[in-house]
């Protein structure tokens, strides 16, 4: 066997297409049109895609009694009320309901990363006895709706003690129990050159060092959408928020809101439109710093 | 020697000898211990969290069970109770509608959009943003209040359409007639999550492989078909396999914006949604959960399909 | 190189593809190993689905020291005033500690069906007409009769509909009747005088909302709908009939023909508006409503509503009795409500000092002026008169209104039996087809008794 891992180092890839002949220069001229023509395509979808979100950024500036009569996007009087006093509507401050939530996903993109990695690499690269029945087990429990296993869920979280409690939204993370991600990244290490990591057992590394060294590089992409998944998911996951934790103090952001709504009297739109903004600042911030890690795959950090 | 051909050596190498198999084998016997230990953390969170409770719900899908009372055995009562269950026949109909519509037209919106944000333009970490921020409030009770504002009798979207001289005076939503297909709208409006693996999945791809393919003068449309659909196919499946499992299992969006009914005329009722309605609603935790079973089995049957139809398209560097 | 070369890649890379795990070994041990190995969860688990009875543990002592968990749904108003009431109980007894869950109403209910699941229901429960049979009658909930809950004070018609098979099971929280509201901004465009309610029938409610509808144009209606479960209870009293009697449904499908039929009629004069907005206003909030926003005339609401229809409208609407068929007010079959009831769960550890807290809560002085009229006119009427002068100007007008009907009172209808709950929701769906014209209304009707049938068979 050649010297495999030559196959991706950077130098492999000074093999570029001829440049700065006449027909590539059409062709980038050709793409400057075309780009300009993108970007307008671009910003249109952009505006359709986001206008539901920008009503609501705009509603959270208007008094809550104006809000359902104005479909437009133009504020006459912006009041900053909603904001004020939003913040200190319910029980706590809302940043009490931020921490709450920040904790219960640091803990949860943590778990994840750790535990998915781990089975997924097993499913993925090792060959071990039942591994066929062990996948299909991780694919029958994603197919089971929550709503018939929340009630034992619950019962045996009760059983430990764990009610009201972080524990319940975040101990199953580091137990995989996200088998979405365990396929999404068994996809993605099938879709890594094997040559890589037998290259790396030739050269006499175990399954830790090739999964550390070879595997966790070079899942940059897969492990950054977990993690940005989890992160999105955790901080707007309701229900079992609302089922495991019951004193005012523990409530995470998603229930926190709630608090404003009743169907039966006033609803608070302007305060809940207010804070749904600021709790959608984390997550936004998130994705967008956490993206840049999304790119980082194979494509430039090549074999290393 | 370009690497095109490089590569194709490496698979001639490949070639597998008996005695290769051997050694292949008892490297198989050698990762049995490894791969238990890898997979430690997800088998005891299987065994304590997972398994326990769908056993327990299994269990429950023969019992009369209101959730106050203890559970009393029925046999297959609920099972047969299903057979002639005309809503719940709508409802396997209206998922129906809504997986085969909504997943494919997500699907296709998500890889096309990727393609285009995968060309390292400018403010493409902006777009992305963009693109996923409705992902991020999928479920929210504000998206449901703005659904129904946008699709309302004198919604946004009636306005637009007046605005072209049409009259338009239904309410959308309101309407049993269109009412599913605002909700499918709602869900490929949040494309974003299959839209993010696929930009992930598009970075994994080797860059060598398409300056080898420009090499060779290949034209773009070769270089789709040929480089990325094929190495991108396992994101390809993965995304289409969870994506018709979870809109099987779509209930936060039909919930919030029919307020929970299903309505109007149970046009909107899918089926985790009346199995909600059944467990939750009116205490009938049993026939609930003999639902799930049936949905775990229809969902089950779909996806074994999925798996064996991959072998025909999905390809795998192993 | 050519193009060719491409395809042999891509062709070999297809080759190469197998599945790994397809070939695994598929050794048929597995079924009894996870089984054992989820035996330990579900034993732990069916012993908690077989929740009854389980008061062995006692978390109260002989001092009358207590820790309560108290539930209940509302806006944020209501929570800074149950927490006010809550602190202030505390300090009247110190040995006394409360945790409030609040919560909101749509959730309310999955949280506590999983918490009575799992046997930690809260002690002090928040409940509502729909459901309260529903844990009543299947024993989650305690005799406060038997309690020693003080109703004694209690206005004539307020203690019933916490009963359930002649056990009371909740305390009313706050008088609440169906009205019809109208929005007089309304009225005035149309150069209209709002009608006698005490002598309307449902003809002439149907006409003054046609004749609205016509006189002030611009898509405003006379009516939103008012064909609701509560309509439809004082349709049916007004013929003799009950939306349920003891375990049954109270009515046959030839009675709600006429009031599908009705509706009907009511939007071909176009006293309400077409199938898709009235299918539209079902979901609407308070807030978005018709009647807050101008859009129509009059609506059904119930009498705690008012104060937040008033707020989110910025009006003053008028609060009128419901039409009968005699066009006499006597004879419209009238009942109070309860907006919802304090409940206590059978399975806490701390009966009394639960049962002593909701005692307070309904018949205190000191609770009532912390939490006036927001759950609804206290049903103690010494407390709703010392509340009298506090009330804001919507919160007066309702509590007049509340002892004005006195006289028309009839029976209070019995609270759903099992399976009764879904009642509005069903009926809503008939009436949507009914008014698309998807069905007629004597097929809905049928098809309407029989679904209800079902529902409380179980």
């Amino acid at each position: 066997m050649t010297d495999l891992r030559t196959k991706t180092v950077p130098e492999e890839r000074v093999v570029r297409p001829a440049a700065e002949t006449p027909a590539h220069n059409r062709l980038v001229m050709l793409g400057r049109g075309r780009s300009l023509l993108m970007d307008a395509l671009l910003i249109l979808a952009s505006l359709v895609i986001i206008y539901p979100l920008l009503w609501m950024l705009v509603s959270s500036f208007r008094p809550t009694d104006v809000i359902f009569r104005s479909p437009g996007l133009w504020v006459n009087d912006l009041v900053l009320t909603n904001y004020t006093q939003g913040w200190h509507a319910l029980g706590n401050p809302f940043g009490h309901y931020l921490m709450n939530s920040a904790l219960v996903v640091i803990g949860a993109v943590a778990g994840n990363l750790l535990s998915c990695s781990l089975a997924a690499y097993a499913f993925a690269r090792l060959r071990f006895r039942l591994k066929t029945l062990w996948f299909s087990i991780m694919l029958v429990t994603i197919m089971l709706p929550i709503h018939v296993v929340v009630v034992p869920q619950y019962i045996l979280f009760n059983q430990l003690g764990w009610v009201n409690t972080f524990i319940p939204l975040v101990l199953p993370k580091f137990m995989a129990t996200d088998a979405f991600f365990v396929f999404l990244m068994v996809q993605f290490i099938r879709g890594i050159p094997r040559e890589l990591d037998e290259a790396a057992r030739i050269d006499g590394c175990g399954h830790w060092r090739i999964f550390a060294r070879v595997m966790l590089p070079l899942m940059g992409p897969a492990l950054a959408t977990t993690a940005i998944f989890t992160f999105i998911w955790t901080w707007s996951d309701f229900f079992t928020s609302l089922i495991y934790l019951t004193s005012p103090e523990k409530y995470t952001v998603p229930v926190a809101l709630r608090g404003f709504l009743d169907s039966t009297s006033g609803s608070n739109w302007g305060a809940m439109f207010a804070m749904s903004i600021v709790s959608l600042v984390p997550i936004f911030l998130a994705f967008l710093f956490g993206q840049k890690f999304l790119v980082k795959g194979i494509a430039t950090t090549g074999g290393k | 020697m370009s690497a095109i051909s490089e590569l194709s050596h490496i698979k001639v190498t490949k070639a597998k000898s008996p005695e290769e198999r051997l050694a292949r084998r008892k490297e198989a016997t050698r990762d049995n211990k490894a791969g238990y230990l890898f997979l430690l953390p997800w088998l005891v969170g299987l065994v304590v969290i997972t398994i326990g409770p769908m056993i327990a719900s299994l269990y429950l899908s023969f019992t009369n069970y209101s959730l106050i009372q203890a559970p009393e055995w029925t046999g297959l009562a609920n099972y047969a109770r299903m057979l002639d269950d005309a809503r719940l026949h709508h409802s396997l109909k209206v998922t129906f509608i809504y997986v085969f519509v909504s997943v494919p037209l997500q699907l296709i919106l998500a890889l096309g959009i990727a393609l285009l944000l995968d060309k390292g333009m400018r403010g493409l970490a902006l777009y992305r943003s963009i693109f996923y921020l409705p992902s991020m409030l999928g479920g929210s009770v504000a998206i449901a209040l703005l659904w129904r504002q946008m699709f309302g009798t004198d919604g946004i979207v009636n306005q637009i359409l007046r605005l072209f001289g049409l009259e338009a005076t239904t309410g959308w939503i309101s309407d049993p007639k269109y009412a599913l297909g605002t909700i499918i709208l709602l869900h490929i409006w949040t494309f974003g999550s299959p839209m993010v693996i696929f930009l992930a999945g598009l970075r994994q791809i080797p860059g060598m492989y398409y300056e080898a393919a420009s090499v060779d003068g290949a034209t773009r449309w070769v270089r789709f078909t040929q480089i990325t659909l094929p190495l991108l196919s396992p994101i390809i499946f993965f995304n289409l396999v969870l994506q018709i499992i979870g809109a099987f299992q779509s209930f936060t969006q039909a919930f919030v914006v029919s307020n929970g009914t299903g309505g109007p005329s149970d046009s909107t009722l899918f089926y985790t949604l009346y199995l909600y309605q059944r467990g939750f609603g009116q205490f009938q935790m049993g026939y609930a959960a003999a639902m799930a079973w049936l949905l775990v089995v229809i969902v089950g049957v779909l996806t074994a399909i999925n798996f064996f139809a991959s072998k025909y398209w999905v390809f795998y560097d192993d | 190189m050519t193009l060719d070369s491409t395809r042999n890649l891509t062709y070999s890379l297809g080759k190469r593809f197998h599945n790994q795990w397809r070939k695994g070994n598929a050794m048929a041990v597995t079924r009894r190993q996870f089984l054992i190995g989820g035996g330990v969860a579900v034993a732990a688990m069916t012993t908690g689905l077989a929740a009854c009875g389980s008061n062995s543990e006692s978390g109260g002592s002989a001092d009358g020291s207590a820790d309560l968990q108290f539930a209940w749904w509302g806006n944020e108003v209501r929570n800074k005033n149950t927490d006010a009431a809550i602190a202030a109980y505390m300090k009247a007894n110190p040995n006394v500690k409360i945790s409030g869950q609040p919560g909101e109403f749509a959730t309310y209910w999955d949280k506590l069906a999983t918490q009575t699941a799992g046997n930690t229901a809260p002690d002090i429960i928040q409940m509502d007409m729909a459901y309260i049979a529903e844990y009543g009658s299947r024993g989650a909930l305690l005799d406060l009769g038997e309690g020693g809950a003080d109703v004694s004070k209690f206005a004539e018609g307020t203690v019933d509909s916490g009963k359930i098979d002649g056990k009371l099971v909740g305390l009313n929280a706050g008088i609440n009747t169906p009205t019809i509201l109208a929005n007089p901004a309304v009225f005035e465009k149309a150069k209209m005088d709002l009608p006698d309610d005490t002598t309307w029938t449902w003809d002439q409610a149907k006409e003054v909302g046609a004749e609205l509808t016509s006189k002030v144009g611009g898509g405003v209606f006379g009516m939103s709908s008012i064909f609701n479960d509560a309509t439809l209870s004082a349709f049916l009293r007004q013929h003799g009939k009950e939306l349920f009697v003891d375990k049954g449904l109270g009515f046959e499908a030839a009675d709600v023909v006429p009031w599908f039929e009705m509706q009907v009629a009511y939007e071909k004069a176009k006293a309400i508006p077409s199938a898709a907005a009235v299918s539209e206003e079902a979901n609407k909030p308070l807030d978005q409503s018709g009647l807050v926003t101008s859009k129509a005339g009059m609506a059904m609401f119930w009498s705690n509503q008012v104060e937040a229809v008033n707020a989110a409208s910025g009006g003053e609407m008028a609060i009128l009795r419901y039409p009968s068929i005699a066009g006499k007010a006597t004879e419209r079959k009238a009942w109070y409500k309860a907006g919802q009831l304090f409940s206590v769960s059978a399975r806490t550890k701390n009966p009394d000092a639960s049962v002593a807290f909701v005692n307070w809560l309904v018949n205190s002085p000191e609770a009532a002026a912390i939490n006036l009229a927001e759950r609804g006119i206290p049903a103690n009427t010494e407390i709703a008169a010392s509340i009298q002068s506090k009330l804001s100007p919507a919160q007066k007008s309702v509590a007049k209104f509340i002892a004005d009907i006195k006289p028309e009172l009839a029976e209070t209808p019995i609270a759903p039996p099992p399976g009764g709950g879904t009642l509005a929701a069903v009926m809503t769906r008939y009436q949507t087809d009914v008014l698309f014209g998807r069905t007629s209304p004597a097929d809905a009707a049928t098809k309407f008794v029989d679904e209800l049938k079902s529902n409380l068979t179980g």
